[in-house]
């Protein structure tokens, strides 16, 4: 089943949720829709260009040194977005900050490429690249939701308001490192209760 | 011997050829985003000056700028920086040359988003308008500036960075 290496990513082993890995940047991106949504897209770029370049030199890559090959694979594509992203998107590049060079250590993509990329074909590791980047994209941004409409009490991206202003105090918290675990927390709750209620019966 | 040494270099080559390609590719994409980034800093600059003295024309000095309208020199901006609460702060100040502020914008800062981020919104950076260099402190240290809710270490850090740079300007042109 060539459609489960896609799916798979996106539901069943959800990086955040399921495997739970690469918090670091969802506690500190996710504050905001817009910065979620331009993190997501640099990882996904990353974690599929990734994928495959270790995937295409599995076989050349000698076990001993199998971790410095990868993370000099997935620096350079980090390096490569960081540079495009500041000349061409230079707002978003302020707004991610350290984040964006920080995701040369995220454990999604190191996890992905000796977990998977280094076992299977090019084809299989592209479309396993591209479904944990959707599923990370999808969970970073919907903890981004939650708390930027929490935080600030509507949901702008980029200037333009998508939800309106609903309410005058909101909670400062949520815009808080303990904001994104409450989230990340409840949300986590949520699909477990569902997978034991699926279970039992 | 020469088996074990075989063994390295067997190990080694692939790691160095690897090193070399990203080495290529990065200075490929570094010479290709050079000169965007370099003119996308410029017009932050231009941009930052056009907002604290709008209409006005600049020279560059040493590390300020004198800002001129119709020939007139009316005041300096300069580029001040230093230490907020999580990373460095950026920011081009305004200043008449009576030691008023004309305006505050920040270039660059990495506060905590949601929070100190705010010093860069013009609710706050506008209170720094025509305000004496020597006044620019909180109003819980004797100032004039409000502090953001939650963010008074980033809030006192901005108004250290401008106070202090701006004193030095103003007696470097006195």
């Amino acid at each position: 089943m060539k459609l489960d290496e896609l799916t798979k990513g996106v539901f069943k082993q959800n990086p955040i949720f399921y495997l739970v890995l690469g918090l670091c940047p969802v506690l500190a991106v996710s504050t905001r829709v817009d910065n979620a949504l331009g993190m997501g897209l640099c990882v996904f770029f990353v974690l599929v260009g990734s994928n495959v370049i270790i995937s295409i030199f599995k076989h050349r890559i000698p076990s001993q040194v199998r971790i410095p090959c990868f993370i000099v694979v997935i620096a350079s594509f980090v390096t490569i977005v960081d540079l495009l992203m500041h000349g061409y998107a230079p707002e978003l590049h302020e707004r991610l900050g350290i984040y964006l060079p920080l995701i040369v250590v995220n454990c999604i993509i190191l996890g992905r490429a000796e977990a998977f990329a280094s076992k299977k074909s090019v084809f299989d590791s592209f479309l396993d690249g591209v479904g944990m980047g959707i599923g990370f994209m999808l969970a970073i941004v919907g903890i981004a939701i939650c708390r930027e409409a929490l935080s600030t009490g509507k949901i702008a991206i980029f200037d333009c308001t998508i939800v309106p202003t609903f309410t005058q105090s909101p909670s400062v918290m949520m815009t808080l490192p303990p904001g994104a675990f409450l989230t990340i927390g409840i949300i986590m709750a949520l699909i477990n209760y569902k997978n034991i209620r699926k279970e039992g019966r | 011997m020469g088996e074990e040494l075989k063994r390295i270099v067997g190990i080694a080559i692939p790691l160095i050829i690897i090193c070399i390609i990203s080495g290529a590719a990065l200075t490929a994409s570094y010479d290709l985003t050079k000169g965007r980034i370099e003119a996308v800093e410029q017009q932050r600059i231009n941009e930052s000056l056009s907002i604290i003295f709008p209409g006005a024309s600049f020279t560059e000095t040493g590390d300020y700028y004198i800002a001129t309208v119709s020939g007139e020199e009316i005041g300096y901006a300069f580029i001040a920086g230093g230490r907020g609460y999580s990373g460095s702060i950026k920011t081009m100040v305004g200043m008449y040359k009576n030691g008023t502020i004309s305006g505050v914008n920040i270039i660059r800062q990495s506060e905590t988003p949601g929070l100190g981020t705010r010093i860069a919104e013009p609710d706050f950076t506008n209170q720094f308008s025509s305000k004496r260099i020597w006044d620019v402190r909180l109003r819980q240290d004797g100032g004039v500036i409000d502090a953001i809710t939650g963010a008074t270490i980033s809030s006192r850090a901005i108004t250290d960075i401008v106070r202090e740079r701006a004193e030095v300007v103003i007696n470097e042109t006195r």
